[in-house]
């Protein structure tokens, strides 16, 4: 099977890193008052779906879980050239874990349709596990590819190559696949102005607008509400403790060649030390 | 195949000028019934984040189109209660008489203003008002820049959106477009038609926000004096805002004659002055910027504030007026005039260039240029003497601290009576506009550099060192941030820059691109054992002060892709 492909890409809005807007005394967030932004590791994967249906053919189609507002991801992944997004929005889903956003999602995704590829990314910026990747492939029965910085398509065989501790190892699979995506798989090209331009057009037209963006709810996708949410979810988050302030003290070297500040630097800190010589 | 995206208005930059144009033609075709596709292209990440000014400006054009403007959330930060001309000496300050200077320099009344926030605001306007306006359609692009400048049969018809355009799908056009910028794109609008035969010449405005201890809302200052003693036209100026805050910046022109005048270091000697330092002692830095201000007035305007299929605006036509310390009013004017002129335009059909004559007529006759006209030897008079700066100003800064400013006017006097009185008369009757000299004609800015400049020193004042930054740890209150591969200034040929390199270093000294810079982006490299031209370039701040002052015209700062930049939100 060559293309064109059914591609699938899971993305997740995040709290805004740059901004300190929306943070609680005690250092947890406040998901109200955040800034929001498309989780970074997901532009990987973005960029790997949009690849894969410039290179060989396809459509691709973004997959959100979160509160109404992510739709601004999908509007923004329709910029960069996404065909079309659903979102899974309810408020049954609140404090899910990795166990019961893998199931909802895996729900979502065979509500959605047949896919050959799905592209995750590493993990998100505000849970940092890396496990609902690897939970929906195998909810689904896919072969998954994890930590995969680059690939290929070849008559519907992937050829990727992944990261292992101290090298890379070379795996091939079969499609329908799940792949995870590193961050050292190529950054995400900037929005075109054109995908710009169609999102502002659509925008101003509901209905067009739900042709290309859907947002489903637990009950669209036959999902069992006793597994979503925190009935769903196993994890417990016994305590959480603020880190104390961080900083240290800054050292500027100066100098107008390499040589001149890199002995500098050598020669006031402890860099000697790791030096093989 | 893709079409063209055609918009009969495409604004190419979100300034004040542009969407003042935008919420005045959303009026008017609101009253009209026109139908009407409107664009604006705003090169940083959100309206605002790329834009900064003083700010105290004449509320006068905001009231005209936003007659309820503080009921509806209009940023204010204070309204300016008590305005102040001073004199600096290194030690201590003096506050001229109100009788003793132009009164264009009095600002109470005016508003305080964020101008980040300013446009925010206005841009949000635009995007209510639009709702309201069903035959309008307004698409505001944010993260774009126009890159290059479409001609067609003599006509301006649409811009690149992008660095290298690769197809049409990277273009957008525009029946009409407006010019909004600062120069980044316009100039190229300029030079294809010839339109200024006398050169723009320009100031480097740097200014920081503290937050303070104590509050001095609605207190204004303008100064002369310290730290700009070697004859540099320039001055400081120190507004108090709500919520403890206070803005302290300094204007610098970029005709100074020391090739080594870093405007950052020199906002650092300003608020080593005890006056300030007793403000922001204790206090807080907020945030850092700084940005051009075209100051060569009504001799610099183009020939035309129209071509056809573009209008000119603000920044980019160069209505600033440096006699009344205003920018802000004349832009937006440019914007609402502009306004008008195009929803006629637009309402008849007509696209042609006589279409948008009116607009300079109307500009003309309206208090924008004929001030600017009345203001036109102001600059001229500063430079054609250059006594003014270099000897009488620092004469009488030095008896501000030792004894009384009279004793220093009396020793400037008593030296030469005649010369001093009669500098005395040509200067004043120059600013004041009453003496008509014929045209001039400046010298391009970096004309003025003096290689063997010699600074004259003074002694700083004591002053408490954690309130003073290095440029390095200023940018970092400038919020850069950039993306990966950005390269958006260039350096037309290398070897040039060695040649320069080793001529200033000959004289002890660096380039001016490395020491006027306000954002640590230039730097000298030695590699193989030759100095060469290098840049940081995530620290730019988007100023182009490299390319005013750089003495071989060997560099040009572009509009930068993918909303790239400074954050100016709060400045």
């Amino acid at each position: 099977m060559a293309g064109p492909y059914e591609i699938f890409v899971l993305i997740k809005q995040v709290p805004d890193q740059g901004s300190k807007a929306g943070l609680n005394p005690d250092g947890t967030i406040d998901r109200a008052k955040a800034k929001r932004m498309l989780n970074p590791f997901d532009r990987y994967a973005l960029q790997a779906a949009l690849h894969v249906k410039r290179t060989y053919g396809g459509r691709v189609t973004a997959i959100s879980m979160g509160p109404p507002p992510a739709v601004e991801i999908l509007l923004e992944a329709l910029e960069h050239g996404v065909d079309r997004g659903f979102l899974l929005s309810d408020r049954r889903l609140a404090a899910s874990d990795t166990l019961a956003t893998a199931y909802a999602l895996y729900k979502t995704v065979t509500h959605v349709g047949k896919f050959d590829l799905i592209f995750c990314g590493l993990q998100t910026t505000d849970g940092d596990t890396a496990q609902v990747g690897p939970q929906l492939a195998e909810r689904l029965s896919l072969p998954q590819v994890t930590y995969c910085e680059d690939f290929h398509l070849d008559d519907g065989r992937l050829h990727a190559r992944r990261i292992i501790e101290g090298g890379v190892q070379f795996v091939d699979c079969v499609a329908p696949a799940l792949i995870t995506v590193a961050n050292s798989y190529h950054p995400l090209a900037y929005k075109s102005f054109r995908g710009a331009w169609r999102v502002q057009q659509l925008q101003r037209n509901p209905e067009e607008l739900g042709k290309y963006i859907r947002t489903v709810d637990l009950d669209i996708i036959q999902a069992d509400p006793e597994r979503c949410g925190l009935k769903g979810s196993p994890t417990i988050v016994a305590a959480t403790e603020k880190v104390g302030e961080l900083g240290g003290n800054c050292s500027m070297y100066e100098g107008h060649a390499p040589d001149e500040m890199v002995g500098e630097l050598i020669e006031k800190s402890n860099l000697k030390e790791f030096l093989v010589a | 195949m893709s079409t063209r995206i055609e918009y009969d208005v495409l604004l190419v930059g979100g300034s004040p000028s542009n969407l003042t144009l935008a919420y005045h033609l959303l009026d008017l075709a609101k009253a009209s019934g026109k139908e009407l596709y409107i664009c604006i292209l705003e090169k940083g990440k959100e309206f605002g984040s790329h834009i900064m000014s003083g700010a105290v400006s004449n509320p006068h054009v905001l009231q005209k189109i936003w007659p309820n403007y503080k009921e509806i959330g209009f940023p204010i930060e204070a309204t300016c209660t008590e305005s102040n001309f001073s004199v600096l000496g290194t030690e201590k300050k003096w506050d001229m008489p109100s009788f003793a200077y132009p009164k264009s320099l009095d600002k109470t009344g005016y508003l305080v203003l964020t101008l980040s926030y300013v446009t925010g605001w206005m841009a949000m306007q635009v995007q209510e008002k639009a709702k309201e306006v069903p035959n309008v359609t307004v698409d505001l692009f944010t993260g774009f820049a126009a890159h290059k400048v479409v001609f067609e049969e003599g006509r301006v018809v649409g811009v690149a959106v992008t660095e290298n355009p690769k197809s049409e799908e990277d273009y957008v056009y525009g029946k009409f477009i407006t010019f909004g910028d600062k120069g980044f794109i316009s100039r190229d609008v300029i030079d294809h038609y010839k339109l200024r035969d006398c050169p723009q010449i320009w100031s480097v405005g740097v200014k920081e926000v503290w937050q303070c201890n104590e509050s001095y809302e609605g207190k204004v200052w303008h100064t002369l004096g310290w730290p700009l003693l070697d004859g540099t036209f320039g001055g400081g100026f120190v507004y108090g805002m709500k919520d403890n805050k206070i803005t302290i910046g300094m204007v610098i022109s970029l005709d100074s004659h020391d090739p080594n005048m870093n405007p950052q270091q020199k906002l650092q000697d300003y608020k080593k002055h005890p006056w300030i330092q007793s403000m922001i002692k204790g206090g807080k830095l907020l945030k850092y910027g700084a940005a051009l201000l075209p100051e060569g007035g009504y001799y610099s305007l183009p020939k035309k504030f129209a071509v056809p299929g573009a209008l000119l605006l603000g920044d980019a036509l160069g209505v600033l007026d440096v006699k009344h310390l205003a920018g802000i009013d004349r832009s937006m004017e440019c914007g609402y005039v502009a306004a008008e002129v195009l929803h006629d335009a637009l309402v008849k059909g007509d696209y042609s260039e006589e279409a948008l004559a009116p607009y300079q007529q109307r500009l003309t006759d309206s208090f924008v240029i004929k001030e600017s006209y009345n203001d036109r030897y102001f600059r001229w008079a500063f430079m054609e003497n250059s006594r003014l700066l270099a000897d009488y100003v620092p004469t009488i800064a030095k008896s501000i601290d030792n004894s009384s400013p009279f004793m220093g006017m009396l020793q400037i006097g008593l030296k030469n009576p005649f010369r001093a009185i009669g500098d005395g008369i040509r200067s004043l009757s120059l600013i004041e506009g009453m003496k008509d000299i014929g045209p001039i004609k400046y010298k391009p800015d970096y004309q003025h550099i003096i290689p063997e400049f010699v600074t004259p020193k003074y002694d700083e004042p004591p002053y408490d060192k954690t309130t003073i930054y290095s440029r390095p740890d200023a940018v970092f209150y400038a919020s850069t941030k950039y993306h990966e591969g950005n390269l958006h200034i260039d350096e037309y040929n290398a070897d040039v820059c060695v040649k320069c390199i080793g001529k200033y270093e000959g004289l002890g000294k660096t380039t001016p691109c490395v020491a006027d810079c306000t954002a640590e982006v230039h730097r000298i490299d030695i590699i193989a054992d030759v100095r060469r031209h290098g840049m940081s370039l995530e620290n730019c701040v988007h100023c182009r002060t490299c390319e005013i002052v750089c003495p071989e015209v060997n560099l040009r700062v572009k509009p930068t892709e993918q909303g790239s930049g400074p954050d100016f939100m709060g400045l």
